[in-house]
C-alpha cells in the first residue's frame, strides 16, 4: 500500500489476525503483546459466563494476591509517619513471563500469603495492647479525676495539686453541687459507679438514667482531653469521665447495666483517697511497661511494612499485569483436543511485522509508538470515524476556529484568548502535573484550539475592524466627514481613497452604520455557509472512491452537488457580483438578490427588467431550476433501482445454474461430489445458508428504499435550512459586536477625560469593572456561546453531508497505566 | 396537581430511587447466580452488577452473612443518603420507613434480654436503619411500664407502646402481643398518614399496606390456632385497615381452622389464589403455610413493582426497600444453597425483575 504511513485523514489500516497459540507459551505470548500495546481482542466466546471461562480459577488467584497487594498498600498509607515506598522504575523486576513463570507465581504468592499473615498477627497483637493501653489510660483518667472531685469535696486541696493543674478549671462550674455533696455530710459512704463513656452519648446516658432512677443520682462527668484512636481504623474517639453516686444495691446494679449497654467501661475506684493513690501509681507503673511492649511492637510492625514497601510496587504492576493477562486470555477460544488457544484480534497493518516478531522472540521488546493525535478531539465527541473514513476532525482544526472567530471577531477580544492559551501552552508541563479541576482542566485540553481561536478571531476583528468595539483607523479613510457645517447631520464625502484591508473605520459610529454591516455580514454568512457545505459534501468523494462505491458517487454525491450549487452556489455568485458592481454608476437599481431567489421558484424565466442583474438572467435560471429539479428524482430513484437490478440479476444466475445442473447426470455427480466433499470440509452450513439469501436480499432492498428516500429529503429540506442556518454566524457577530460597544458605553466612556482626583479614581474604578466585564461575559459568555454554535454548525450542517461516524476507538491490551499519576 | 410542584422538593430523590431500582437485580442475574459453583463464583458474578466490588476486600473464605450484610450495608448507606437529602415531608415519610425497623430491633432486644443472651451481641444484630441511640437501655427494663418510661417514651415509637401497656410481665407470648399490637398501631397510623399526604402516594401506599395489614391478620390468626391466646385478644391485634377489614377480620377471630381462613379469603379476588390448589387435609399444615408465606412474598414483590409505575409519588421510597430486602432475601438464600451444596433448592427465591 502506498499510504504506509499513519495518516491523520482516515484512521490507521487494521488487520483482523488470528494467533493460534499453544497453551504453554499463551500466557508469554499475551505478556509480550501487552507490553506491545497494539492489540485489540475480540471476544471469542461472548455466550459464556465469566466464571465459566478457561481461567477463572488463575483469575481468582490473582484478584486474592490483588486483596492482599492492597491491603499492604491501605496498611502502609494509614501508618501515620510515612512508610517509604520505593517507586517501580527503581525496584528489580519480577520475572513472571518465560519457563519459571508458574514457579516466581507461587512465590510470589507464599512471600504475600506470608507478609498478610505477619502483618495480620501483628496488627492483632497490636490492637490488643492498645486495647490494654486505652484501658489502664481510662483508668488513670477515672482516678485522676474522681481524686480531684473527691479532693474538692473534702477541701484538701493541698494534697493533690499535680493533678489539680490539668483538670481543676474543669470542675469549677460543680461549686453548688459541691456543696450539695458535703452539705449531706456524708463521709463517702454513698455508693458510687466510675467509668468513661464516649462524648456524644452522655447526654443520652444522663437522660435514660434520670428515667431509669426517677431522679435518684447524682452524676459528674468531666471531658478527657486527648483523644482515643483506634489503631486499626485510625478514628478518634473522644470520652468522658463520669461518676455517679446513687443509693442502694438495686439502683447501682441498674447503673452498671444501662452504662455497660450504652458501650460504657467501667472501673472499681475506693472511696479512700489513699487506696486510690495507691492504686493510681500501679496503674501508672503498668502502663509504663504496656507502652513499652507497645512501641516494640509497633516498631516491629513499621520494620515489617518498611520492608513490604520496598518491593509494593512492582507487586502491584505484577498483580495488573497478570489480571490484564489471564482476562485476555479468557477471551481466547480453548480448543481442548489440540491444545491450542485461538485468538483475534484488530491489529495496525504496519504493526503486523513487529508483532510477529515479538511473538516469534519471546525476549525482544520493540518500542510501539502508534501515531499521537494532536488533542483536536472536538468531532470524536459527536462519533468515531468508522474504519477508513475521512476523519473530519483533521479540517475542523481550520474550520472551527475560523467559524468562531467569525461570530467572535473582535481584536481585542481574541488577543486576550490568544493570550490565555499561549501561557496555557508555555506552563504546560507545570499545569498538565497539577488537577485543575473540572472546567479549567476542560479548557486546558482545549489549550491548542483555544490558541487558534485567539489566533482566527484577531484577524477577523482585524476585518471587521473592531478592537474592544472601537475601530482601528490604521490606513487613509475613504470618507472624509466635513468638520464646520452647523448641520445636525453630517454627510461623509467620498474622498477617492480605498480602505485597503478591513471595514472602513469611517463607518464607525455613522447613522447607517448597522445597515451597512448588516448586509455586508449576512451575505458573508451565506457565502461562508455554503462554502463550508461544499467542502463537507465533497468530502464523500474520497470515502466512496476509498470504499470502491462507484454508484454512490454517480447517485448520490453528484445529483447532491449538482442540488446545491444550482441553487445556492448560484446564490453566492450572485452575492459576489453583485458586490463587483458599482451601484452608483449602473443604469439598473440593484436588485433585491432574496426576492430574485424567491421569485426564481415563484415565477420561473420572468424577471423584472429594472431589477436585473446581468443579461440573459432569466434563461440561466430556468436552466438552473431545471437541474435541480432532475436531481430530486435521480437522488431519489437511482441507487434503489441500482439495487434491485443487481438483485435480480443474481436471482437470474441462481435460475440458471440450478437448470444447467439437472441437464445432464455427469454434471449433476460431480455437483453432488462437491457437496459431500464440501460436508466433509465443513462447509455444510455455508451451502444451508445460501437459502436464506433471496429473503434477507428482499429485507435489504426495503432498507435501501427506505434510507434513499430519507436521505432525498433530508439533504433537498436541509441544503435550504441548513444555508438559513448559517445565519447564526451574523447574527452572533451582530450580538457580540453590540454587547461589546454598550458595556463600552456604558461604563468607560462617560469617564474618559478626567479632571479632578475623584474622576481620576472613578475611571480606575470603571476601568477596572470595564475589563472584568470584558473578560467575564465578553470573552468567556459570549466566547462559549459562539463556541457551542461554531460546534453545531460543524456537527449538523457539516457532518450531515458526509459523516458516517460508526466507527469505536481502538482499545488495544496494553499494560501502560492508566492512572500513572499517582 | 401534584405534577406540577412534586418535583421542586421529591424530584431529585425520586430520579435517585428510579435510578437504584435500575440496579435490581434481573432474572437473567439470578440464572447466572444459581449457577455458580462456589462462593467465589458467587462474588466474581455480583461484581458485574450494581452491587459491584463490595465484596472485594474480604478475605477468603466469605461466609454468608459477610453476604448478607454487606448486601445490607449497601442500602442502609443508599437509604441514609435519600434521608439526608429528603425534606418535609417526605423525611417524615422516610422516618415512618424506619419505624418498622425500630420495632423489630426493640422486641429483639426484649426477647433477647428476657432470654439473658449478651446484650453486644444482640446490638451487633440489631438491623442498622433501627437504631436509635437510648437502644441500649433497653436491655436494663424488666417489664414494659419500665420500658416504656425509662426508654420509649423520648422515640417516636412511643405513642404505638401506649396500647399495650396493660401486659405487665414480659413473657414470650406477652412480647408477641406487643409485637402485634404495637405493630398495628405502627400500620394504622402509617397508613393514616399516607392518608394525610393525599394524591398518588395514598393510592399507592394505601394498596401496600392494606395488604401488608391483610397479610399479618391471616398470619396471626394462623398461628393462634391452638395456643392461649383468646378469641378477643386475637382480634385486638388485627389492625383496623386493609381489605379484610372489617367483615374478613371479624370472621378470622373466630375462625379455628384453615379452612375457614381460605373461606374468608376468597372473598378478596386478589387472595384467592394464596389457597388455590393447596390440599385441604390438616397433615400438610406446615407445607400450606410455608407456601403461603411464598405467595405472600410474590404479592408484595408484585404490589411493590406496581408501585414504580406511578411517577409523583413517595410509594417508590418504600417499595425499593422492600424490593430490595427481597434481593438480600434472595441472594442470601441462594449463597446459602452455594456454600450447603443445597442446589436443589437453589431456586426457590423470589425473583423481582
Amino acid at each position: 500500500m502506498s499510504d504506509d504511513y499513519p495518516s491523520l485523514l482516515r484512521s490507521e489500516q487494521m488487520s483482523l489476525v488470528q494467533l493460534f497459540v499453544p497453551t504453554e507459551v499463551a500466557h508469554d505470548a499475551v505478556a509480550e503483546l501487552g507490553e506491545l500495546g497494539n492489540v485489540q481482542f475480540k471476544d471469542l466466546n461472548p455466550n459464556v459466563n465469566p466464571f465459566q471461562r478457561s481461567f477463572v480459577g488463575e483469575i481468582r488467584r490473582v484478584d486474592e494476591m490483588g486483596r492482599r497487594v492492597r491491603f499492604f498498600s491501605t496498611q502502609i498509607e494509614q501508618e501515620k509517619d510515612v512508610v517509604p515506598i520505593r517507586p517501580l522504575y527503581d525496584s528489580a523486576p519480577l520475572i513472571v513471563v518465560g519457563p519459571r513463570a508458574p514457579q516466581a507465581m507461587d512465590e510470589l504468592d507464599v512471600t504475600l500469603a506470608a507478609h498478610e499473615q505477619r502483618l495480620t498477627q501483628m496488627n492483632e497483637s497490636y490492637q490488643k495492647l492498645s486495647e490494654r493501653t486505652k484501658e489502664l489510660i481510662e483508668a488513670r483518667h477515672v482516678l485522676r479525676e474522681t481524686a480531684v472531685f473527691f479532693d474538692k469535696a473534702h477541701h484538701q486541696t493541698d494534697i493533690r495539686t499535680s493533678f489539680d493543674d490539668s483538670s481543676a478549671p474543669l470542675l469549677q462550674h460543680d461549686d453548688r453541687e459541691n456543696q450539695y455533696s458535703v452539705g449531706t455530710g456524708v463521709q463517702f459512704d454513698l455508693e458510687f459507679v466510675a467509668g468513661t463513656i464516649e462524648r456524644v452519648r452522655v447526654p443520652t446516658f444522663e437522660r435514660v438514667l434520670w428515667r431509669v432512677l426517677r431522679g435518684n443520682l447524682y452524676m459528674n462527668h468531666t471531658d478527657i482531653l486527648e483523644p482515643f484512636v483506634d489503631p486499626v481504623t485510625g478514628a478518634e474517639t473522644r470520652k468522658n469521665v463520669f461518676i455517679i453516686f446513687a443509693h442502694g444495691d438495686a439502683l447501682l446494679a441498674k447503673i452498671r447495666k444501662v452504662a455497660e449497654s450504652m458501650g460504657a467501661t467501667l472501673y472499681p475506684i475506693d472511696a479512700n483517697a489513699d487506696k486510690r493513690s495507691e492504686s493510681l501509681r500501679e496503674v501508672e507503673g503498668r502502663l509504663e511497661d504496656l507502652q513499652n511492649v507497645l512501641y516494640n511492637t509497633g516498631s516491629s510492625r513499621r520494620t515489617e511494612l518498611t520492608k513490604i514497601g520496598e518491593s509494593l510496587r512492582s507487586w502491584q504492576d505484577v498483580v495488573r499485569k497478570e489480571k490484564l493477562i489471564y482476562e485476555t486470555l479468557n477471551l481466547f477460544n480453548f480448543d481442548v483436543r489440540r491444545k491450542t488457544l485461538i485468538a483475534e484480534g484488530w491489529v495496525p497493518t504496519r504493526d503486523i511485522t513487529t508483532i510477529q516478531l515479538a511473538l516469534r522472540h519471546a525476549t525482544s521488546r520493540a518500542p510501539a509508538c502508534l501515531p499521537f493525535y494532536m488533542s483536536f478531539t472536538i468531532m470524536d465527541s459527536y462519533g468515531v470515524a468508522s474504519y477508513q473514513e475521512v476523519n473530519p476532525g483533521l479540517f475542523a482544526v481550520i474550520t472551527f476556529p475560523f467559524l468562531f472567530a467569525v461570530m467572535f471577531g473582535d481584536i481585542g477580544h481574541g488577543f486576550i484568548i490568544f493570550v490565555a492559551a499561549l501561557y496555557m501552552i508555555l506552563a504546560e508541563r507545570k499545569l498538565a502535573r497539577v488537577d485543575l479541576g473540572e472546567i479549567m482542566g476542560q479548557f486546558f485540553y482545549g489549550r491548542y484550539i483555544i490558541l487558534l481561536m485567539g489566533l482566527f478571531s484577531m484577524y477577523t476583528g482585524l476585518m471587521y475592524n473592531d478592537i474592544f468595539s472601537k475601530s482601528l483607523h490604521i490606513w487613509h479613510s475613504a470618507w472624509d466627514f466635513p468638520s464646520n457645517t452647523t448641520d445636525t447631520k453630517i454627510v461623509g464625502i467620498d474622498n477617492g481613497h480605498r480602505y485597503s484591508f478591513g471595514l472602513d473605520p469611517g463607518w464607525h459610529g455613522a447613522d447607517n452604520n448597522l445597515v451597512f454591516v448588516n448586509s455586508y455580514k449576512m451575505k458573508m454568512s451565506v457565502v461562508l455557509g455554503v462554502i463550508h457545505m461544499t467542502f463537507a459534501l465533497c468530502l464523500q468523494f474520497p470515502n466512496h472512491l476509498k470504499f470502491k462505491r462507484p454508484i454512490d458517487i454517480y447517485a448520490n454525491f453528484i445529483p447532491q452537488m449538482i442540488f446545491l450549487q444550482s441553487i445556492f452556489g448560484y446564490l453566492v455568485i450572485c452575492i459576489l457580483y453583485k458586490w463587483s458592481v458599482d451601484w452608483s454608476k449602473a443604469t439598473t437599481q440593484p436588485p433585491s438578490l432574496l426576492n430574485m431567489l424567491i421569485s426564481m421558484f415563484l415565477s420561473p424565466g420572468k424577471v423584472d427588467p429594472s431589477e436585473q442583474l446581468y443579461a440573459g438572467q432569466p434563461f440561466v435560471q430556468v436552466v438552473l431550476l431545471l437541474l435541480a429539479a432532475i436531481c430530486v428524482p435521480w437522488l431519489l430513484v437511482t441507487k434503489p433501482y441500482l439495487a434491485w437490478k443487481d438483485m435480480h440479476k443474481i436471482k437470474e444466475q441462481g435460475y440458471v445454474s440450478i437448470s444447467g445442473e439437472g441437464d445432464g447426470n455427469g454434471i449433476h455427480r460431480n455437483s453432488s461430489d462437491e457437496v459431500l466433499e464440501g460436508e466433509e470440509e465443513g462447509n455444510g452450513r455455508a451451502i444451508a445458508e445460501d437459502g436464506d439469501d433471496g429473503e434477507h436480499e428482499q429485507h435489504d432492498f426495503g432498507e435501501v428504499v427506505i434510507h434513499q428516500v430519507i436521505h432525498t429529503i433530508e439533504f433537498c429540506l436541509g441544503c435550504i435550512s441548513h444555508t438559513a442556518s448559517y445565519l447564526r454566524l451574523w447574527a452572533l457577530s451582530l450580538a457580540h459586536a453590540q454587547l461589546s460597544e454598550v458595556l463600552w458605553s456604558m461604563t468607560l466612556e462617560a469617564w474618559l477625560e478626567p479632571t479632578g482626583v475623584f474622576e481620576w479614581i472613578v475611571l480606575i474604578v470603571m476601568g477596572v469593572f470595564w475589563f472584568v466585564l470584558t473578560v467575564f461575559i465578553l470573552c468567556l459568555m459570549e466566547g462559549l456561546s459562539a463556541f457551542l454554535h461554531a460546534l453545531r454548525l460543524h456537527w449538523v450542517e457539516a457532518n450531515s453531508k458526509h459523516f458516517e461516524g460508526g466507527g469505536y476507538a481502538f482499545t488495544p491490551l496494553t499494560f501502560a497505566n492508566p492512572d500513572s499519576k499517582e | 396537581m401534584e405534577a406540577l410542584l412534586f418535583n421542586v422538593d421529591g424530584g431529585f430523590l425520586e430520579g435517585t430511587v428510579r435510578g437504584y431500582k435500575a440496579g435490581i437485580l434481573t432474572q437473567s442475574h439470578y440464572a447466572n447466580l444459581t449457577q455458580c459453583e462456589s462462593l467465589e463464583d458467587f462474588r466474581t458474578q455480583l461484581s458485574a452488577t450494581d452491587y459491584g466490588n463490595f465484596l472485594a476486600n474480604e478475605p477468603l473464605p466469605i461466609s454468608t452473612a459477610t453476604i448478607a450484610d454487606k448486601a445490607t450495608q449497601i442500602l442502609v448507606d443508599q437509604f441514609k443518603y435519600l434521608r439526608n437529602n429528603a425534606v418535609e415531608p417526605l423525611s417524615k415519610f422516610l422516618d415512618y420507613i424506619t419505624y418498622a425497623y425500630m420495632i423489630d430491633n426493640v422486641i429483639l432486644l426484649i426477647t433477647g434480654t428476657l432470654h439473658e443472651r449478651d446484650t453486644h451481641e444482640l446490638i451487633e444484630r440489631c438491623h442498622p436503619l433501627g437504631v436509635f441511640e437510648s437502644m441500649p437501655a433497653l436491655c436494663v427494663a424488666s417489664n414494659v411500664e419500665e420500658l416504656f418510661q425509662s426508654v420509649l417514651v423520648e422515640t417516636p415509637l412511643a405513642p404505638y407502646f401506649r396500647d399495650c401497656l396493660s401486659a405487665s410481665d414480659l413473657d414470650d407470648l406477652n412480647i408477641e402481643i406487643i409485637r402485634n399490637t404495637v405493630y398495628k398501631a405502627y400500620l394504622e397510623d402509617f397508613y393514616a398518614y399516607c392518608g394525610s399526604l393525599g394524591g398518588p402516594t395514598a393510592d399507592v401506599m394505601q394498596r401496600i399496606l392494606s395488604f401488608e395489614a391483610d397479610r399479618r391478620t391471616v398470619n396471626i390468626t394462623i398461628n393462634s390456632f391452638n395456643t392461649e391466646l383468646s378469641k378477643d385478644e386475637r382480634a385486638r391485634l388485627f389492625p383496623a385497615i386493609g381489605r379484610l377489614f372489617p367483615e374478613g377480620n371479624n370472621q378470622l377471630a373466630k375462625a379455628d381452622e384453615i379452612d375457614q381462613v381460605r373461606s374468608v379469603c376468597e372473598n378478596v379476588g386478589e387472595y384467592r389464589q394464596f389457597f388455590a390448589d393447596a390440599g385441604s387435609s390438616s397433615d400438610e399444615d406446615s407445607g400450606i403455610l410455608s407456601q403461603l408465606e411464598d405467595r405472600f412474598f410474590q404479592t408484595e414483590v408484585h404490589l411493590n413493582k406496581m408501585a414504580f409505575l406511578q411517577q409523583f409519588q413517595y410509594g417508590v421510597f418504600y417499595a425499593y426497600m422492600k424490593l430490595k430486602e427481597q434481593e438480600i432475601r434472595n441472594i442470601t438464600w441462594i449463597a446459602e444453597c452455594i456454600a450447603q451444596n443445597a442446589k436443589d433448592r437453589i431456586q426457590d427465591f423470589i425473583p423481582i425483575f
